[in-house]
């Protein structure tokens, strides 16, 4: 298939899916994924891309929220300025962690986890601003050039905007010369200095861009379930994300979109089997790290190529060949 | 002629031991500089002073004028310094273009928001930059394999795609450390032939290599370390005669002329 035919089948799929699907439970749980899509490819440019295990993401999705809530709830800043606002505050709060990108994998793990517990603390104590932990009620709904966004439809095309934008942006990043160098980095980082790339600076803009995302994927939370409590943003969404990016498959940013369908719509569609779901979630989770260390990303050519061996069981050696040549 | 790298008492201990201990070396623009010694007599540590990825503990390096300091390797990268690996250091999972790619980055502005936005600035970049890897490919060799997987080349090519990400650059200075090991015969002849057109191009070369042959056949100046210390300096007639490096190098003379004596191709073929 073409992979211009496979990008329009997806575009239909996302604009078709809330026409199909007119519950508005499920309409909001759509835009709950999406937004977990954004958070998910801005890690992958930090995890799948540039190497860096970082579990602060959702320190940078909680700023987000409550910057977009503040301005939008107590100085009346129109939605648009505080959304940009929010990617901005988030990306500035970013730059706390310069003095540890440097830090080796499992380190630089801890000190992000470690990151986005202080933030947590910070939201759950300075009552004055964020509420604690009663949280901020009635967040407004976005406006977007005077148009109120009161339908969760409306809701879900916003936050598919936004998630084609990020997509389109960090597909362009990596295969610049700025995705290049971070790839080199994750690497051969003796090698990329001596080509010239300053780790520092290349991960500490790293951390940056993957902010911002979070940020704005924070900001579409406040105004889309317009309650925010502390509670949403602690490590176990970093946590979360990570599962997504995993679980869709490591470097792939269409993995990492997938993931986060996945990893949001399996418990909504195990909900069924009640206080097991979890348990099940987990096992497939589980299970598929098993089969396939790609993710999900990684299973659709191992599936292929399975389906090439079904189709051609008198021809062997000419798929055997075909395999080599892979 | 005019020194492009001068060092001055360079030392580079480690601990009690003494790496490089206080070596005097000059390189002339232009020439293909052989540093050559036993194991462990410190070349690579030398090679890792000039480039920055070792700081050295007392002495100076001076690059075209400049006193380098404590810069590090990525400001001497974008300075002019560039270099291969031992033990090759590829992007393994990038192709081989976007290897030597990379190897331009010091020579190109384009960051995050022009990418983002693909303004033009950025796309004639790109375009320039791709064309003058793919030009880099060719002349080592290798513009078949442009596409592949850096880590599914073989040997010899990886060692040549090192060559072409530090050339790409055209560098005032290239380091290339060992870039015969584990080349075979064929190899490490076209390897001379490379070597000389890379300064051909302007690019002054200091090359760390145990094969003699190459050494001998691709140097203008050899500078021999033993135990970390200058042991001689010359043209390769000197130092084939100089009684210390025979002694140091090979064992005793009579051993060399022994070697010798079954010629001069010998070498090319010896197991590696």
């Amino acid at each position: 298939m073409q992979s211009a035919t496979v990008r329009i089948l997806v575009v239909v799929l996302f604009v078709a899916a809330p026409f199909v699907q007119t519950n508005t439970y499920w309409q909001h749980v759509f835009g709950v994924a999406l937004i977990g899509a954004i958070l998910a490819l801005g890690l992958q440019l930090l995890v799948g891309m540039a190497g860096l295990l970082s579990l602060g993401q959702g320190a940078f999705y909680g700023i987000g929220a409550y910057v977009s809530a503040v301005l939008t709830l107590r100085f009346g800043v129109p939605f648009g300025v505080a959304f940009l606002l929010a990617g901005a505050a988030a990306a500035l709060s970013s730059l706390l962690l310069v003095p540890i990108v440097k830090l080796p994998g499992s380190s630089l793990a801890v000190a992000t986890l470690g990151f986005n517990i202080i933030i947590y603390l910070v939201m759950l104590n300075e009552e004055w601003a964020t509420g604690g932990s009663y949280g901020m009620l009635n967040v407004p709904l976005p406006r977007i050039f005077g148009f109120e966004l009161t339908t969760e439809r409306d809701l879900y095309f916003l936050i598919l905007a936004v998630t084609g934008a990020v997509y389109l942006g960090l597909d362009r990043l990596t295969h610049s010369r700025f995705g290049r160098a971070l790839k080199a980095i994750s690497q051969d980082e003796d090698a990329a200095r001596a080509c010239g790339i300053s780790i520092i600076l290349y991960k500490s803009k790293c951390f940056l861009v993957a902010a911002f995302t979070a940020g704005l994927a924070g900001s579409l939370y406040a105004h889309h379930a317009r309650y925010l409590n502390p509670n949403d943003f602690t490590f176990n969404k970093s946590i979360e994300i990570l599962i997504m990016v995993v679980v869709g498959g490591l470097g792939s940013l269409p993995g990492a979109v997938i993931g986060a369908i996945v990893i949001v719509l399996t418990p909504e569609l195990l909900r069924s089997s009640g206080e097991l779901r979890l348990i099940l979630f987990g096992a497939l989770v589980v299970v598929l790290m098993g089969v396939s260390r790609g993710g999900i990303a990684g299973l659709a050519p191992a599936l292929l190529r399975s389906i090439a061996r079904f189709r051609a069981p008198a021809s062997g050696k000419a798929v055997e060949s075909a395999e080599v040549k892979q | 002629m005019t020194a492009l790298l001068t060092t001055e008492g360079l030392t580079c201990r480690f601990g009690g031991l003494v790496a490089v201990g206080s070596v005097d070396l000059s390189v002339e623009a232009g020439n293909v500089h052989g540093l050559i010694g036993p194991n462990g007599a410190g070349k690579t540590t030398f090679l890792n002073l000039i480039s920055g990825h070792i700081r050295q503990t007392g002495g100076r390096i001076n690059f075209a004028g400049r006193d380098l300091g404590a810069t590090p390797p990525e400001m001497r990268a974008a300075a002019g310094i560039r270099r291969t690996f031992q033990n090759l250091r590829l992007f393994r999972e990038m192709t081989a273009i976007e290897n030597v790619m990379v190897g331009l980055h010091a020579n190109t502005r384009s960051d995050v928001f022009p990418s983002l936005l693909r303004t033009r600035a950025q796309r004639l970049e790109e375009k320039e930059i791709t064309e003058r890897a793919r030009e880099t490919l060719d002349f080592v060799g290798l513009s078949k394999f442009a596409n592949s997987v850096a880590g599914s080349l073989s040997y010899g090519h990886q060692r040549l795609l090192e060559i072409a990400r530090a050339f790409v650059a055209r560098p005032k200075l290239m380091l290339a450390d060992e870039p015969a090991a584990g080349l075979n015969g064929a190899e490490a002849g076209a390897l001379v032939g490379l070597i000389r057109k890379i300064q051909g191009a302007g690019v002054t070369i200091m090359l760390v290599e145990h094969h003699m042959e190459v050494v001998m056949r691709a140097c203008d100046r050899i500078t021999v370390l033993n135990y970390g210390k200058k042991l001689a300096d010359g043209s390769p007639a000197d130092i084939r005669d100089h009684s210390g490096v025979i002694e140091a190098y090979l064992g005793t003379k009579s051993a060399y002329l022994r070697s010798a004596r079954r010629g001069a191709g010998e070498a090319f073929h010896a197991p590696h």
